[in-house]
């Protein structure tokens, strides 16, 4: 199961990942641009992929988590979302009706909707779910100009990341973000500071679908 | 009857501005008919038609309960209203949904493809196969006008069945109406969030749903029947019905009954939601006094100790007023405490505020309204409430007119429903069209917020060129290759004045005779003449030489400098604030970064080293900070 693992430490918050993203992903750069300015955490259906400032001086991108356990996909009532076993959680707009219990349902308020159109539907990241199957890296991964993000088997990252924190524990916080908070995502970061901007609850909260799951 | 033409005419208008609604909807999209947003997603037309709705529709399921399971026989008179508010309850939300989804042509999507995870899932069939069920019910009593016997037997035959089936989706449905909601426990607000949801959710459902249909009731009563001594009901076309005063009598204590039940089950649900607060360990903030803590009180208040206490009262509890005011309380209670979990329990968490639109409330409240027209319209015409309709036709139609004496002339009542209608849609629809045609609508001017993230190369910016929040996009790429390339920088970024953020946009496009022009001459005649008090017929007519100098030929070149009357406007401020400084292009941080990462890129090609050219080599974490360079990129220039 593909994962990426992103070192806030590294991140200087440059953006060049989210133009990458915009760029791959097709969107009008002027409208994504403008969601950039008028949208708190950057992030709308022109624009999946955003780095927000954690803390003073320091960037974190915010899009989808890709839980190993995810409450969207729980939550679609026609099987829209669906958790593939490369790892990325992908949208299905053919099956979609537009209810919108996905965007309630997601406890980081990441899949974002086209309320502009006349017949919208859900926008979210999707880990590239079509360069990983050739192979390939995610756009975001590969335009990174500072190795802020790595791409890989989610055990491989894992070990790396408690690696690097062990080895230096004055740069890092002795945690790694995404490997237990909602039974685990396929997005881990290790950083410096505390990432409550990106809505990580406690380490020790299951997953939604575990916590609702007495059907 | 005048009421009854006065509650349809509001009816009838909340409907057209509807409908008028509902075409805007589909036309230009859910994003310019609503406000709703990313973080908060679900708006009126789920939580209040769909969620409240179906919660105060659940009168059809328990009355249905005590007559055929429990075989309460003193209740099988309401059996019929009972079905027709459920089947209406429930019709006209499941219309309003459609509105709602983004996608309502594949509203069919979930009967072929299967997620049986999905709470919404297990809504969706409970709900639609509820109201099918509910149409079962009601068919038999539309069909005895018809006179088709056999049809009618054999549903009556079936009913009891048809009945414990649509209790069973009925209670399915009203806990995974509160399931929905489990999904988010980081979200909604703690007074609201419990495991518990389902069964508040039903408890509350039952209570309030029998509190609504006695509202229902009294106010059709109302309607029907002069307060006067005796109740004289007056049919649809003043053909009177005489009810006896034991008949009024016997109604009254049959509600009473069901508000008894109510209040018993509310009692419950209300014991059960204190407990809960305390074992979800909300109870601090209750008495932390936010505003949730007052709307949690008083959906509390109305939609339980209100009613239970005058239904427990001896003075209230044997009153018509006593039994009206609990059951309406009771069910502005349940509708409220829909509202708050569904809508106002995620305000906090989101950090903005939903209030619904004008074709919010229109779609939402012209959905309620067509139900409550066809309320009037099945009840008028089957054997629903009373038998009225075998009376009708023994009356035509007339047209009553009249001479007003106060004044002083003669007018004419349309009593033709169709006249009457169509009258009002050709006043209406037109204003429902003014008000709520979105390209009408005031620009919401949206606030900007400046991102914190550098952004080194970027093709787009947004320019806030008199910093009154909106912005305009500006192509940055675009300007700098039509200008000359790289070359051209200078045209607009003085690196040198401190402060200077950049040019405005104004100092090119200022030529009336080009299409880029951005100066509005007109404007200026009029705004010139009203600032220096000129008069005259057409006082801005004398206003040229407030600009141009007199005697020579008036151009752009002989006018006054922009700055000389805009200094506050348009004159870069001296200290900029950090915000201001963000929301304006600032032209020397982008050109700081063209003079170094170009080199920089180069350099690191031609010694093989990929650092060099890294943001992460001027704009060190530490222990500098990232937002302004370094001092060794400061001196780094120097010493080129």
């Amino acid at each position: 199961m593909k994962a990426i693992l992103f070192d806030v430490t590294r991140c200087t918050g440059c953006e060049r990942c989210v133009n990458a993203c915009i760029e791959s992903k097709g969107f009008d750069p002027i409208r994504a641009e403008h969601d950039r300015y008028t949208i708190k955490d950057g992030l709308s259906a022109n624009r999946v992929s955003s780095i927000v400032e954690v803390s003073s001086d320091h960037f974190a991108r915010k899009a989808c988590m890709h839980c190993l356990e995810p409450s969207c996909v729980s939550a679609c009532l026609v099987g829209g979302l669906t958790k593939t076993a490369k790892g990325p959680v992908v949208y299905d707009s053919s099956k979609c009706i537009g209810c919108r219990y996905c965007m309630l349902a997601c406890p980081f308020t990441i899949p974002r909707y086209e309320w502009d159109e006349p017949i919208p539907f859900v926008q979210k990241c999707d880990m590239c779910y079509d360069r990983i199957k050739d192979g390939l890296k995610p756009a975001c991964v590969e335009a990174c100009p500072n190795d802020v993000m790595l791409f890989g088997e989610r055990e491989e990252l894992l070990a790396h990341a408690h690696q690097l924190v062990k080895e230096n524990p004055h740069q890092y916080i002795d945690h790694v973000w995404g490997e237990l908070e909602f039974d685990g995502t396929s997005v881990l970061y290790v950083t410096d500071v505390e990432l409550s901007k990106l809505d990580f609850p406690f380490a020790d909260t299951p997953s939604i679908p575990s916590q609702t799951n007495f059907l | 009857m005048d009421r009854t033409r006065r509650i349809k005419d509001i009816l009838w208008l909340l409907t057209f501005f509807g409908i008028v609604a509902m075409v805007f909807r589909f036309y230009y999209g859910l994003g310019a008919t609503t406000n709703l947003t990313d973080n908060l997603p679900w708006g009126v037309w789920k939580i209040l038609n769909m969620v409240a709705g179906a919660a105060l529709a659940t009168s059809g399921f328990t009355v249905g309960f005590m007559v055929y399971v429990l075989k309460l026989e003193k209740y099988r008179p309401l059996l019929k209203p009972v079905v027709l508010v459920a089947f209406l309850g429930y019709g006209s939300s499941l219309f309003a949904l459609l509105f709602d989804i983004g996608l309502p042509y594949r509203f069919w999507h979930p009967f072929v493809m299967w997620n049986e995870h999905s709470f919404l899932f297990e809504v969706f069939w409970c709900v639609s196969f509820y109201f099918l069920v509910t149409f079962l019910e009601l068919t038999p009593t539309v069909l005895e006008r018809f006179g088709l016997k056999k049809v009618q037997h054999f549903l009556h035959k079936l009913s009891p069945g048809i009945v414990i089936f649509g209790i069973t989706l009925s209670s399915m449905h009203h806990t995974s109406l509160g399931s929905l909601f489990l999904v988010t426990p980081q979200r909604l607000h703690p007074l609201w969030y419990s495991p518990r949801i389902p069964l508040l959710f039903i408890l509350s459902a039952i209570g309030g749903g029998l509190l609504m249909f006695i509202a229902i009731k009294m106010f059709y009563d109302y309607l029907q029947c002069s307060r006067k001594p005796g109740y004289t009901c007056s049919s649809v076309n003043g053909n009177p019905i005489k009810k006896s005063d034991s008949d009024q009598k016997e109604d009254f204590l049959r509600l009473r009954g069901l508000a008894t039940i109510a209040a018993w089950v509310l009692g419950i649900y209300l014991c059960i939601k204190i407990i809960d607060l305390f074992w979800t360990g909300a109870f601090s903030s209750l008495f932390s006094w936010t505003w949730e803590s007052f709307l949690y009180l008083s959906e509390l208040l109305f939609a339980t100790m209100l009613p239970i206490f005058l239904l427990i009262h001896p003075r209230t509890r044997k009153t018509q007023s006593g039994l009206a005011v609990a059951a309406v309380s009771g069910a502005f209670g349940l509708a409220l405490n829909r509202l708050n979990v569904g809508i106002f329990g995620y305000f906090r968490d989101a950090g903005a505020i939903y209030f619904p639109s004008l074709a919010e409330w229109a779609i939402s409240l012209g959905v309620i309204s067509m139900a409550g027209l066809a309320f009037f319209f099945l009840a008028e015409n089957f054997s629903i409430f009373d038998e009225r309709w075998k009376t009708r036709h023994s009356q035509p139609l007339q047209l009553s007119i009249g001479f007003d004496k106060l004044s002083m002339v003669w007018k004419s009542v349309l009593l033709s429903g169709v006249d009457r209608v169509s009258l009002m849609a050709i006043f209406i629809i037109p204003i429902a069209w003014w008000t709520m045609y979105p390209p009408f609508q005031p620009d919401s001017s949206l606030p900007i917020h400046p991102p914190k993230a550098l952004d080194a190369e970027r093709h787009v910016l947004l320019i806030d060129g008199n910093q009154d929040g909106v912005a305009t996009t500006f192509a940055h790429f675009e300007h700098q290759e039509r200008l000359g390339g790289k070359e051209s920088c200078v045209k607009c970024h003085h690196l040198t004045v401190p402060g200077d953020h950049a040019t405005p946009c104004s100092r090119c496009h200022i030529y009336m005779s080009e299409e880029t022009n951005i100066f509005d001459h007109t404007y200026h005649l009029k705004a010139v003449a009203k600032a220096e008090e000129l008069t005259g017929i057409h006082p801005e007519n004398n206003s040229c030489n407030s600009c141009h100098a007199p005697d020579v030929a008036r151009s752009g070149t002989t006018a006054k400098n922009c700055l000389q009357c805009h200094d506050e406007d348009m004159h870069p401020v001296d200290a900029p604030e950090e915000r201001l400084a963000l929301m304006t292009a600032t032209g020397y941080m982008h050109a700081m970064h063209k003079n170094c990462i170009n080199c920089h890129r180069e350099k690191a090609e031609e010694v093989q080293n990929n650092e060099l050219g890294d943001c992460i080599t001027c704009h060190r974490k530490q222990p500098g900070s990232i937002k302004f360079p370094t001092l060794l990129a400061k001196n780094h220039l120097h010493l080129n």
